[in-house]
């Protein structure tokens, strides 16, 4: 793909950032500040106008090994949510995007949005009625004599993960597809014309010319994933602990505002580092320096 | 993409004009004092702003607006304290106390301005609760009765093998059954409600079992049968009279617990003198009736006439309400950071 | 496409088909939760009733948060695929010094759990005053909205061949038409897909608007939630199922009317 001469001057066409910018120094910025600010003083100073500064939050932290714990957790789970949704939402967004059929492309959008609009409630509902002891899936193991004990697909990391793959498929899924439908087809084509498999075709054309989708949806889910908070809790229970529910306990139920507000900072600077880090490495990847 | 602009522009002076609508609304109602509470959703909601609402409204020509988003707490505590977000706040002992430990509610309503207050069990006004207790639920077990096993009896029960794989409590860092549970497990296995060592332990044999984080989830996995016995209240169960479900409730010999639902009124509210007839009113025999009979809560005035059926199970004599056990709230929200971090260590591992 | 290979493709449609019924399981499971008469959800299912969708249509409290729910919904598409889409090109085409930093910047909101957006906004609109009117629940939802029309619409930036922009200058049209006669309707299937998620994540927000929703202005999700903690019936599902077959419906007119097969390479 040819480039045209680096223009090294900003473009007029940088302005367009100007809402965003606005949209976000309002509505984000300015109450993320203050978010972090509540997390270095000792109470909320609109409540309690005795607040001092302290430390005391991000001590509390990093001392205990079980926010470092939750924190690892949190990570690993986007990860691996991550990679199965990437397996998964893949060869789907692939097929919608060579679909010819306008009638079959309609259905699967369909079929790919509708998980996304039951609502997050009701939808995490279906899943512990599928993946309880007594849900469906262990009640036909046992029926067609798979099983003998339920198996334990719920209150654990798989069920997390499971809920959460599910959700996130359909946003990796729609954000491949408009990539890959740009991907000329004339390119995979000639490589077959040289002989190569329609694999290897895929493989060495296809593939590396949907690296920046990958790389969009990857992002994409992995924010989500390591932000959620519905299906971690209804399916993991007691037994997995990431750091949005220790947040949403912290706000709700332990009136501590500050330490939520030092758990918020430190999720969202090691998630920034992370998607930093990602997108300096595909982006070396794909040969864009420009753009990330 | 001209067609497109458009339609943007078009929408963007809808969705203007039904901003416009909606700030305007307030404005309407600037006539008539306004008083801000919060009240559960479900049925509970239907018939507040069914029935009780209206009617105070029409008797004290003002307006109420209920806040059913929950959390509330943190909303509250947000807000200046010269402008609370609520004049009256409704909601359980525990997040009362934490309350009144910051300054956001009262620490004692005045007998004077609620009269009704002089109606109402020792327990609702008692130095373990700030505000007043209007209704309260018993937290006992529930139990699937078709699983041939017999009723339990004691909280001992709950550790008993027979129901290994098939036991159900809560979230504890996020709901007071759980927490009160937990005290429990202190004054059974231990020295009293305050035996943490004890009751760590006690959690520590129950393994495994299975946590939810709202009674809902409970009352599901009951009527699932993905649990045969759990930790719940008896408005839990007795919500699904009628419908000839094989759940029951059961009080164990040791006593129930007491699972209040707390009414308080906020120091900086601009509307005292309503605030505090809206406690009073929801103290009335006549509104704590419908109610109480709606969600199977125990109402706390002692004149209250229950229908037989109701009156038959929920707790509305003084010799029942003798039974209602109350928690230290104060002592454990002290506690719950260290509390919450234990209790995730042993369930974890 | 040839369909001579056909164990390779019967391999690709059999992943796909397991793929779809992945994604539709659940659905099935709250189809059945809607028209089961059984309060909770249960399986095997034991009849067939119409009752949830009834007690949804008449309820006056879930009928006006499923109104105000879309409502919020539209706006928020307009505004989050206007500003994300004008923010991708800036940051794709306007040389812009720390792209990569900008982009990771906006993306932000989506890596912090809404609930702390939500309490922190909740905390700013009540210091400032501004209290919680209803565009300040569209404003919350827009912010969490933007990030997915940038990601999208800057994932199609990148595929782009600049060939077909400069052939259009070279052939005398000035960037003004350029911009809007070719650039805009090849990046237009990036921010469609912005735009459907904008739409869904309004809709299904929850944390925010649990801070930032009024009495009686509550959208649909927080009515919901709120009746779970009280009422386990089939309710919920048939709300579900309104939901599903509301936006499926939009989806559906947006492509008579726009034509999806801008997914698909012209």
């Amino acid at each position: 793909m040819e480039r045209s001469a680096k223009r090294h001057r900003v473009s007029p066409i940088a302005w367009a950032i100007a809402p965003a910018a606005l949209l976000f120094v309002l509505f984000f910025i300015l109450p993320f500040g203050v978010m972090a600010g509540l997390s270095f003083l000792s109470g909320n100073p609109v409540s309690n106008p005795n607040v001092t500064f302290t430390w005391r939050h991000y001590i509390r932290l990093f001392d205990s090994d079980l926010y470092f714990d939750a924190l690892v957790a949190t990570m690993r789970i986007g990860a691996v949510t991550t990679g199965i949704a990437l397996l998964i939402g893949y060869p789907l967004a692939h097929l919608m995007a060579r679909m010819h059929s306008r009638i079959g492309h309609a259905a699967l959008l369909m079929a790919v949005i509708a998980p996304l609009l039951t609502g997050i409630v009701v939808r995490t509902f279906a899943w512990m009625t599928l993946l309880s002891d007594r849900g469906v899936i262990n009640t036909l193991a046992q029926w067609l004599g798979l099983a003998e004990k339920p198996l334990a697909l719920m209150y654990n990391e798989f069920g997390v993960v499971v809920g959460l793959v599910h959700i996130y498929v359909p946003f990796m899924v729609l954000t491949l597809v408009g990539v890959i439908g740009r991907i000329d087809v004339t390119l995979e084509e000639a490589a077959r014309g040289l002989g190569a498999s329609r694999f290897r075709a895929f493989l060495e054309v296809t593939l590396p010319l949907s690296l920046p989708g990958i790389l969009a949806g990857s992002l994409l889910v992995f924010a989500l994933a390591i932000s959620a908070y519905v299906t971690p809790v209804l399916l993991g229970g007691n037994n997995v602990l990431t750091l949005p529910m220790l947040i949403y306990q912290q706000v709700s139920a332990s009136f501590n505002l500050g330490f939520a507000g030092a758990l918020g900072v430190v999720l969202l600077v090691v998630s920034l580092a992370l998607v930093f880090a990602y997108n300096t490495i595909l982006g070396r990847l794909t040969g864009e320096r420009q753009i990330a | 993409m001209t067609r497109n602009f458009s339609r943007r522009s078009f929408l963007k002076t809808t969705g203007a004009a039904a901003a416009a609508t909606a700030i305007g609304a307030p404005a309407v109602h600037a006539q008539v004092p306004v008083l801000k509470t919060t009240a559960w959703g479900g049925k509970w909601g239907e018939v507040m702003k069914g029935q009780i609402i209206p009617a105070f409204e029409k008797e004290f020509k003002c307006k109420v607006e209920t806040d059913s988003a929950f959390p509330y707490y943190p909303k509250l505590q947000s807000t200046p304290k010269n402008a609370p977000l609520y004049d009256v706040l409704h909601t359980n002992t525990s997040e009362q106390w934490q309350a009144v430990v910051e300054g956001l509610v009262e620490p004692k309503l005045s007998a004077k301005d609620i009269p009704n207050l002089a109606d109402v069990y020792d327990y609702a006004v008692s130095d373990k609760i700030c505000g007043v207790s209007a209704f309260t639920s018993a937290i006992g077990f529930g139990y699937r009765t078709d699983k041939g096993l017999a009723a339990p009896k004691s909280w001992k029960d709950l550790a008993d093998p027979k129901y290994s794989g098939a036991r159900g409590s809560y979230i504890i860092p996020v709901n007071s059954l759980g927490q009160m549970h937990l005290m429990m497990l202190g004054k059974i296995y231990g020295k009293g409600l305050t035996d943490l060592d004890a009751a760590y332990k006690a959690l520590e044999q129950l393994k495994p079992i299975k946590m939810y984080d709202f009674t809902g989830g409970m009352e599901k996995a009951l009527l699932s049968a993905e649990v045969n016995i759990g930790v719940l209240h008896d408005s839990g169960i007795y919500r699904y009279d009628g419908q000839n479900q094989p759940i029951a409730f059961a009080a164990p010999s040791e006593g129930v617990l007491s699972l209040e639902q707390v009414w308080n009124i906020t120091p900086g509210t601009k509307v005292r003198e309503l605030a505090n007839a809206y406690v009073n009113f929801i103290l009335r025999p006549d509104i704590q009736k419908p109610l109480s009979e709606a969600v199977w809560y125990s109402p706390s005035n002692k004149k209250v006439k229950l229908d037989a059926k109701y009156d038959e199970k929920l707790y509305n004599t003084e010799a029942k309400v003798a039974q209602l056990i109350q928690v230290d709230w104060k002592w454990y929200n002290e506690r719950k950071d260290d509390i919450d971090a234990r209790i995730t260590r042993i369930l974890r591992g | 496409m040839s369909r001579r290979f056909d164990p390779g493709r019967a391999a690709y449609l059999t992943l796909n088909g397991a793929i779809v019924a992945f994604l539709l399981l659940p659905i099935a499971v709250v189809i059945i939760f809607a028209l089961n008469p059984t309060p909770y959800i249960a399986f095997p299912p034991v009849g067939v009733t119409l009752r949830w969708f009834v007690k949804f249509f008449t309820s006056a409290e879930f009928m006006n948060a499923l109104w105000l729910s879309s409502r919020v919904a539209a706006i928020v598409v307009v505004l989050a695929t206007a500003i994300g889409a004008m923010c991708a090109l800036a940051i794709a085409r306007g040389n812009l010094p720390g792209a990569r930093l900008l982009t990771t910047l906006f993306l932000s909101p989506l890596m912090l759990p809404a609930v702390l957006t939500g309490l922190a906004l909740f905390q700013v609109f009540m210091l400032s005053g501004v209290g919680r009117p209803v565009w300040g629940l569209v404003a919350g939802h827009t912010l969490v909205a933007v990030p997915y029309v940038l990601r999208t619409t800057l994932a199609v930036l990148q595929n782009f061949d600049r060939r077909v922009e400069e052939a259009a200058a070279m052939l005398g049209a000035p960037p003004a038409r350029v911009f809007f006669e070719v650039t805009l309707p090849l990046i237009r299937p990036g921010v469609i897909a912005g735009g459907i998620f904008a739409f869904i994540v309004s809709f299904d927000q929850l944390p925010i608007s649990l801070f930032l929703v009024v009495p009686g202005g509550e959208t649909l999700p927080v009515v919901l939630l709120n009746y779970i903690r009280f009422d386990l019936d089939g309710a919920i599902a048939a709300a579900s199922m309104v939901s599903i077959a509301l936006a499926l419906s939009a989806v559906l007119l947006l492509e008579r009317i726009i034509g999806l097969r801008a997914y698909v390479r012209l």
